[in-house]
């Protein structure tokens, strides 16, 4: 009985003193959030995330920036890894998210989160701060007049002139790039599909089609094979579906195995092999040196990727720079305080 | 006589052609199941030859693409854009987040159903029972989003209280509380089908005996029930470690691990072979088929241990049911 007792004073006084523990450091938090962060010299540093209004207060612990990608087979994530140019190097603390939505919701979530999204996101919708870069405003005016740089063109070449099956099979190629890359219709497509391109400068389908009469016969005996970059695939498609029903049923192929597979299979080592294409594609420039496209029958850029780096809105960072990202991204800055506000 | 000897024979032969022809019948249906019976077990035989078979090339392929296989067991970073495949902490981490969720909706599951079975009467009972019935059958994804939207703020919120900064709530916590709410169910479905097996007169004996109708349902129908919660546990634990779409959208699919703080991001079996399956290609792909593998053989290694402990308490106690 006696055991019991003290058993239970024991108890009774631990419980108290747990909860005394919860309250007093609850209470501290606001005043000096820094007593837990393992970085200790950062006295010189303005407002932390915590002071700023938030309908939901989240005392955050410390300034550890916490590292949101996509996964490994994303095409953003390529996109993104490709333009700030840490392929390989990114750090083991990452958390890793499924799909763009995802990113969005999860980032949205966590005040030292930072992550990238497609511009096509709806940033307020989940509390989202889109990041400028280099200074510039991530909108598709700037993605167009050039000075938004977190973006990657993608770009299309062709066999040479000479080098198709049949005059007709050259004829639709180049009645569907006229169609993707200078139509008014095309673009839109494209850009539905998640392409930035501008869509006002395009000229009318109906003026552009009396240069490429084949589209008046029925072609449901041709077939457009396409293959190079995968990040293209979605504009590409939606682009020959529609397409298709202009064009008197042309078919199509779309074997997208990578940029490097672009060239090689319409001019390259492979454009006579079982993979041979039409149509290569390249999410980047081709490379003046290895990829030549000079003999090619046409050769351009039809659209542009925008990626956006996207922080919690009530993070005060609103600027990056391609170097902030890298160190970011690869690990080196570990903590707010090191990227410039 | 003459004819009545043709009629006894006559009919004689007719019982025998009907008799032949039952048989006959009989034969038919037997073999239609044994068919079926076969059908069945090929399915469980054919997903493991596919999944083993495909599970395999990562293993043997050309030297510059092959990957290590004891790395890839023992392994603690997982980077595919680097062509690393370690599974070893993903298997550590799926282990310590279904079986602590597992343990942790168990003694909720028991709780509910000695409530449903013996304390709540009529309306009340079956009331409780639609509500259980109900968590079994929501799908997973919904689960899923419901996790992310408030598990996870929860979470974070619990260790922003000890100054702890999580990804947003995305931790091992997150999965944990998650696998709980989806196991208890199932638990708790099987406990209470198998306390109402348990023979009237036991319960009788004890109350006559002079014991507390609590005394009763714990010292007596509870353990009585054990096989089935057993099973319950068991299923249970299945569906914690097959759960792929809730689990990757809160797991934050750590890169490397074993993730022992429950506040740090974890990755599963299930969500490694989940996340970005339908854009990949290659090796990539191909691995997911040997993490299924593991992850089969993971099940299987656990509902044998679940048994052993089964049987080593059912030795132990006097009682069985």
């Amino acid at each position: 009985m006696k055991m019991k007792k003290h058993f239970m004073t024991i108890l009774t006084v631990i419980l108290a003193l747990a909860m005394i523990f919860t309250v007093v450091a609850c209470d501290k938090k606001p005043d000096e959030p820094k007593t837990t962060d393992p970085e200790p010299v950062k006295t010189d540093k303005p407002a932390e995330p915590t002071t700023q209004a938030s309908e939901e207060p989240e005392p955050a612990g410390d300034q550890t920036i916490h590292v949101y990608t996509r996964d490994s087979a994303s095409g953003t994530r390529e996109g993104f890894e490709a333009v700030i140019g840490f392929k390989d190097k990114l750090t083991e603390k990452a958390n890793e998210v499924a799909s763009n939505g995802a990113m969005a919701q999860q980032v949205g979530q966590d005040i030292n989160g930072i992550g990238y999204v497609s511009l096509v996101t709806n940033f307020a919708e989940n509390n989202l701060k889109p990041l400028n870069y280099e200074g510039v405003e991530a909108s598709e005016a700037n993605v167009i007049n050039g000075t938004y740089t977190l973006k990657r063109p993608f770009c299309f070449t062709t066999r040479a002139a000479d080098d198709y099956k049949s005059d007709d099979q050259k004829a639709i190629v180049a009645a569907f790039l006229a169609y993707m890359t200078d139509s008014k219709e095309g673009r839109e497509v494209v850009v539905a599909a998640g392409g930035i391109a501008d869509v006002e400068a395009g000229k009318p389908w109906d003026e552009l089609k009396k240069d490429h009469p084949i589209v008046d016969q029925d072609n449901s005996g041709l077939t457009i094979v396409c293959g190079g970059s995968t990040s293209v695939e979605k504009c590409v498609k939606a682009s020959l579906e529609s397409f298709q029903g202009i064009a008197g049923n042309v078919q199509f192929k779309l074997d997208q195995t990578g940029s490097g597979d672009g060239w090689k299979r319409v001019l390259g080592d492979d454009k006579d092999g079982p993979n041979a294409s039409d149509i290569g594609f390249a999410s980047r420039n081709f490379k003046e040196d290895k990829e030549p496209v000079d003999t090619a029958m046409r050769s351009e850029e039809f659209c542009q990727d925008a990626i956006v780096a996207i922080v919690h809105k009530d993070n005060p960072v609103s600027n990056v720079t391609k170097d902030d990202l890298f160190n970011i991204f690869t690990g080196a800055a570990a903590t707010w305080d090191e990227i410039g506000k | 006589m003459e004819n009545a000897k043709e009629n006894v024979m006559a009919s004689e032969a007719k019982f025998a052609k009907i008799r032949k022809r039952r048989r006959g019948t009989d034969v038919l249906f037997r073999n239609l199941f044994r068919i079926a019976g076969v059908i069945a077990a090929m399915m469980v035989i054919l997903i493991i030859i596919f999944v083993t078979s495909r599970g395999i090339r990562p293993f043997l392929g050309s030297a510059e693409e092959r990957v290590n296989l004891k790395y890839f067991l023992t392994g603690s970073r997982w980077r595919a854009d680097q062509g690393i495949y370690g599974l070893g902490f993903v298997i550590i981490n799926t282990l310590i987040v279904s079986v602590t969720g597992g343990l942790l909706a168990l003694p909720l599951a028991i709780l509910s159903a000695v409530l449903i079975t013996r304390i709540a009467k009529g309306k009340l009972s079956i009331f409780l029972t639609t509500i259980v019935e109900t968590l079994a059958a929501i799908p997973s994804v919904v689960y899923g989003v419901f996790a992310a939207g408030k598990i996870t703020v929860l979470v974070r919120d619990l260790a922003n209280v000890f100054g702890i900064s999580t990804y947003g709530g995305n931790s091992s916590l997150a999965v944990i509380l998650l696998l709980a709410i989806m196991t208890y169910p199932t638990m708790t479905t099987l406990a209470v089908s198998g306390i109402r097996a348990i023979p009237k007169e036991l319960d009788s004996a004890s109350l006559a005996l002079g014991a507390t109708p609590t005394q009763t349902s714990f010292k007596v129908i509870v353990p009585a029930a054990r096989s089935s919660i057993a099973t319950g546990f068991t299923l249970g634990l299945g569906r914690a470690f097959g759960e792929a779409t809730a689990v990757s959208m809160i797991a934050g699919n750590a890169l490397a691990g074993p993730s022992w703080n429950p506040f740090d991001i974890t990755r599963t079996l299930t969500s490694t072979m989940l996340t970005g399956l339908h854009e990949t290609s290659g090796v990539d792909y191909e691995i997911r088929f040997s993490v299924g593998v593991i992850l089969m053989f993971v099940i299987v290694s656990m509902n044998l241990l679940v048994h052993a402990a089964k049987r080593r308490l059912e030795k132990k106690g006097g009682l069985s049911a």
